[in-house]
């Protein structure tokens, strides 16, 4: 039955699109199945309304019905306290097979458990393999000729169901993922990585269902088409949903929903039905409407790709080289190796943060030291990095197992760093990597020893790729190493990588990859020999190199070879690289020279340059100005100013703060000498500043307390969460001007009022200023306090008050 | 309804920085505020980061609405809200989604280093980047409920309610805390109903029938 059924599809395929059946939970809603209920259920008590269905959809058009089963798993079923899963598949698929009888397709559909799969969920892996298996043991005795993995949001969720599929039964399966209003799926994955992770792990046919209307799918499968190597999937809705009379509709007309057919067909997509809304009117026009017309049955050139769960990095000869960050690797890192005794992956996700915040294409993952689960340690390494960085991941171990864990869990495909010619392991890696479709690096060695030249490396390259091939493998899924060797033992050795690189470049037409500080391997000013090596491997073809990212003369000399070698087209990523700041900040700056040192101490403070405001203050003094006037004839006015503009908003709160710290810093290189020369002009106050007990937010406290240093005031912090008894007792202590309150929350800011009484009643006199996000200036006022919206009314209130106050006794 | 179902945890939830949100937060204001494209570079960077040290996790749990009056809501399970303006809110819903999310606390530690740096600044954008990210965390769980729930006929209600608002205590925090066994995704609460870490919220919102 199954051979029959894939070849029949096939034999469709050559001549024609597939139709697919439309929405069936309306359907079941309009022959009377209550809210509230489960359909599975629902459908085994009412078998005659499900046939219905089916029949409707077959005599419409349809090729390929799903059978009533999306939610028949067994999570989902025990929401409604059944358990029968394999039972329910195998009736409802017999209902569907029944329906089609020999005329018709039956696909078994699997829809999602409703939980996510880590590392993204709760549910493990294994788990949720086991879950899906269980149902399609139940569909397969069901009758059904092939699977339909749909609704998919999460796509370790889609792997796992589709690894199921090929692991339970070998049946065609399709796979389909639903897409947000951005073109993501809810847990960020883009249609090209989804397209790329699940044809690589061997679906037959990928694409989209519900997410959107017909011209909306267009478009997601329009970014899948370019990179495509199995025939594409859509199963649009009738529209977007429309609200009517209190009741979600879906209003497109079957017209005009078949109108986009020959769109879908233009891209690719080989499988077409309907979602949510769509009913056999809509199949029967969309049947109609492919008469005569041919699915575009070739394929595009295939192109390398990985994929992360979020997106996926193609591979081609002519783009910029591709960086594979090396930094995730123990070897001389001891902080790194205690880590990963210990099992934890805090200092694996900062080096894959930092190297993606460098400029890293991939991250290369590896995990052996001495003491370490090599295997179960990849995992967790694997899951983190997913769950935290972006880049595709390669996966860096000699040993099967490692690989194996490393493969079956990642939620992309993967690079697997790397695959000889031994004998020993060749047959084994391939067999993991054809299992999980992963690209794999191609290292030329054998039993031997290092082969010296590029003729042997050829001759080993040659012959790995033949074992490859048997087992479905192609160039785009290969990236070769030219094996570089250390120069300082062999002179020659750097020259015979370049000439393996550049053989397997243009004449073997394969990527290509080097390990490249390898070359420079017992030598001082390393990274000026692996600046250099890069350079000339990149103009004999290379296409990626495992480096460094953080060397920023490499990735310097790296962005330069792009242009010298054609791949940076017009220069624009090297001149981006080197602008940061030059064209804008040139054109500030032109003047500057020219300004008065006033004004460009003004300007210093405006625009936040704590960097150069000490100098700044040293030409001014040394010019003769005496700091006080620097003070309060410079500072003072520009941060008032500053102050305005942040109300006026003219400027927002990082221009303020950058502004206040830079004055900050200003008024500290001047307060020695301010305070020789301040003998008569006192402070203007001393204020007690605190968030109240039991809160602990202090940022918005933290701004009132720099502004007000700014202008002068001996400020004292108590910190957050701090009892009214221990703010009264500093405030007398210090002989406070001004209290000053902070909170947060509705029942934080009780403390504030209970502050307040406390110190009356102790016969604390001095005034009190409260702020915060709940806190009001009414509310204020009813405890009979000074309200402050921000850091600049703070600076103006207490001004204000410091004229007319009396201190803390 | 369906039977019951347990609480949904989410380990990872990923979503796009909300750019936008986050500078409006700080209070940039397209038609006044005045920004060099550096200054903009900075901020960015600063968001980058930010976005770098958030680990977004919320729960979720949907709940029949067993009983109500102008002033109380009560659940399945017995929660009791007391709030006239929730129960106006929740009118005509007889199910709601109980809510929460939480940007772990390795970012709250950057903000205090940070200060403690006198880098107040970069403190600031982080603070208002991870303020706002928990809150787009719970969009995103609302817009993995809304699919589930299409296939129900149901939807959501457009806004949300949290404790701490309007008439809805904050003290209500301790049940919805207890409700999502937030302690599970490492979050604690205080006396106060302050949950920890700083950057975690809850919400609440209805679920009717379309």
């Amino acid at each position: 039955m199954t051979l029959k059924a894939n070849h029949r599809i096939h034999a469709i395929l050559k001549d024609r699109c597939i139709v697919l059946d439309g929405a069936t939970g309306t359907e079941l809603q309009k022959r009377g199945m209550p809210p509230g209920v489960c359909p599975e259920v629902w459908c085994l008590d009412n078998p005659d309304v499900i046939r219905d269905i089916h029949e409707g959809y077959l005599k419409a058009g349809a090729d390929i019905i799903y059978t009533c089963t999306f939610g028949a798993n067994r999570f989902k079923l025990a929401q409604y306290n059944r358990s029968d899963v394999y039972g329910m598949n195998r009736d409802l698929a017999r209902i569907a097979r029944r329906a089609a009888g020999r005329k018709g397709l039956v696909a078994g559909d699997i829809g999602s458990t409703g939980r996510f799969v880590e590392p993204f969920g709760d549910l493990a892996f294994e788990e949720a393999v086991a879950v899906f298996t269980e149902q399609i043991r139940g569909l397969v005795d069901g009758g059904v000729d092939l699977l339909v993995i749909e609704t998919m949001i999460d796509i370790q969720e889609a792997r796992a169901a589709l690894l199921a599929a090929r692991e339970a039964a070998d049946l065609f399966t399709l796979v389909t993922m639903t897409f947000e209003e951005g073109g993501r799926t809810l847990t960020g994955t883009d249609p090209a990585a989804a397209l790329v992770t699940l044809q690589s792990l061997g679906a037959d046919a990928v694409g989209c269902n519900c997410s959107s209307g017909p011209a909306e799918m267009v478009r997601l499968i329009g970014a899948m088409s370019p990179v495509r190597a199995v025939p594409l999937v859509a199963k649009p809705n009738a529209g977007m949903p429309q609200m009517r009379d209190g009741e979600t509709v879906f209003s497109m007309t079957p017209r005009d929903f078949a109108s986009h057919a020959r769109s879908f067909l233009a891209l690719g997509v080989a499988f077409l039905g309907g979602c949510c809304g769509t009913t056999p009117e809509h199949i029967r026009e969309l049947k109609d409407s492919l008469q005569g017309l041919r699915p575009e049955g070739r394929l595009p050139h295939r192109v390398s790709a990985l994929s992360s769960c979020r997106k996926a990095l193609f591979i081609e000869q002519g783009n910029p080289l591709l960086i594979v960050g090396e930094g995730i690797n123990p070897t001389g890192r001891p902080a790194l190796q205690e880590e990963l005794r210990r099992g934890r992956t805090t200092i694996i996700e900062r080096l894959g943060r930092d190297q993606e915040d460098q400029g890293a294409d991939l991250l290369d993952v590896n995990v052996g030291a001495p003491g370490v689960d090599e295997p179960a340690m990849m995992v967790s390494a694997l899951k983190a990095l997913s769950a935290t960085a972006t880049l595709p991941l390669v996966i860096d171990s000699p040993d099967p197992a490692v690989i194996e864990a490393g493969l079956r869990i990642y939620p992309g495909r993967a690079l697997i760093n790397s695959i000889s010619g031994e004998s020993s392991q060749l047959e084994v890696m391939l067999s993991l990597a054809a299992r999980y479709g992963a690209m794999f690096i191609l290292l030329p060695l054998a039993e031997g020893g290092v082969p010296g030249n590029a003729g042997e490396r050829k001759d080993i390259i040659r012959s790995v790729y033949r074992e490859a091939r048997r087992r479905g493998f192609t160039k785009a899924d290969i990236v070769i190493d030219g094996l570089v060797m250390t120069v300082s033992t062999d002179a020659a050795a750097p020259l015979e990588t370049l000439a393996t690189v550049e053989w397997a470049t243009r004449s073997f037409k394969c990527p290509t990859i080097l390990g490249l500080t390898n070359v420079s391997h017992g030598l001082p000013a390393r990274k000026w020999l692996n600046a250099a090596f890069l350079a000339m491997a990149q103009s004999r073809g290379l296409t990626m190199a495992i480096a460094n990212p953080a060397q920023e003369e490499l990735m310097h000399v790296k962005a330069g070879g792009d242009v010298l070698t054609g791949r940076d087209r017009d220069g624009a990523a090297f001149c981006g690289r080197f602008a940061e700041g030059t064209t804008e900040k040139r054109r500030d700056r032109s003047g500057e020279n020219r300004l008065p040192l006033e004004e460009k101490i003004a300007r210093a403070v405006r625009e936040g340059s704590r960097e150069s405001i000490e100098a700044l203050l040293k030409a001014a003094l040394d010019n003769g100005i005496h700091p006080e006037d620097i003070l309060s004839g410079m500072l003072i006015p520009t941060i008032s100013d500053v102050g305005i503009g942040y109300e006026r908003k003219e400027l927002f709160l990082p221009q303020l703060v950058a502004a206040a710290e830079t004055m900050q810093r200003g008024v500290a290189y001047l307060e020695p000498l301010l305070k020789k020369d301040r003998k008569k002009s006192a402070a203007p106050g001393t204020i007690v500043m605190a968030t109240v007990e039991g809160d602990i937010h202090d940022i918005g406290k933290n701004i009132v307390i720099l502004m007000l240093k700014n202008q002068g005031y001996t400020i004292i912090d108590l910190g957050k969460d701090v009892p009214a008894e221990r703010i009264i007792g500093e405030a007398r202590r210090v002989r406070a001007d001004l209290i000053g309150l902070s909170a947060l929350m509705t029942t934080t800011m009780v403390s504030m009022e209970k502050t307040i009484l406390k110190a009356r009643s102790e016969g604390l006199t001095c005034p009190i200023m409260v702020g915060g996000a709940v806190v009001t200036s009414s509310w204020a006022s009813s405890i009979g306090a000074h309200y402050a919206r921000d850091g600049v009314d703070a600076v103006r209130r207490a001004d204000t008050l410091l004229r007319t106050t009396s201190k803390a006794k | 309804m369906s039977m019951a179902e347990p609480i949904k945890f989410f380990e990872t939830i990923t979503i796009e920085t909300p750019r936008e949100s986050i500078y409006r937060r700080l209070g940039y204001r397209k038609s006044t505020t005045v920004l060099s494209s550096e200054e903009k570079r900075t901020v960015d960077r600063v968001i980058d980061h930010a976005r770098s040290l958030v680990r977004l996790k919320g729960a979720a749990l949907r709940a029949a609405i067993e009983d109500r009056d102008e002033k109380t809501v009560v659940l399945a399970g017995g929660a009791r809200f007391r709030s006239s303006r929730l129960a106006v809110f929740l009118e005509g819903c007889d199910e709601c989604l109980v809510m929460g999310a939480t940007g772990g606390g390795t970012v709250m530690e950057a903000i205090a280093s940070d200060t403690a740096r006198d880098n107040l600044t970069e403190a600031v954008i982080v603070d208002a980047a991870a303020s706002e990210m928990v809150d787009a965390s719970l969009d995103w769980i609302t817009r993995y409920y809304a699919g589930l729930l299409r296939r129900e006929r149901k939807g959501l209600l457009k806004r949300r309610y949290s404790a701490g608002y309007g008439d809805f205590a904050l003290e209500h925090q301790h049940m919805i805390y207890e409700m999502l066994d937030l302690a599970r995704l490492d979050v604690t609460i205080n006396e106060q109903a302050l949950l920890i870490p700083e950057k975690s919220v809850t919400a609440i919102t209805g679920i009717r029938t379309l």
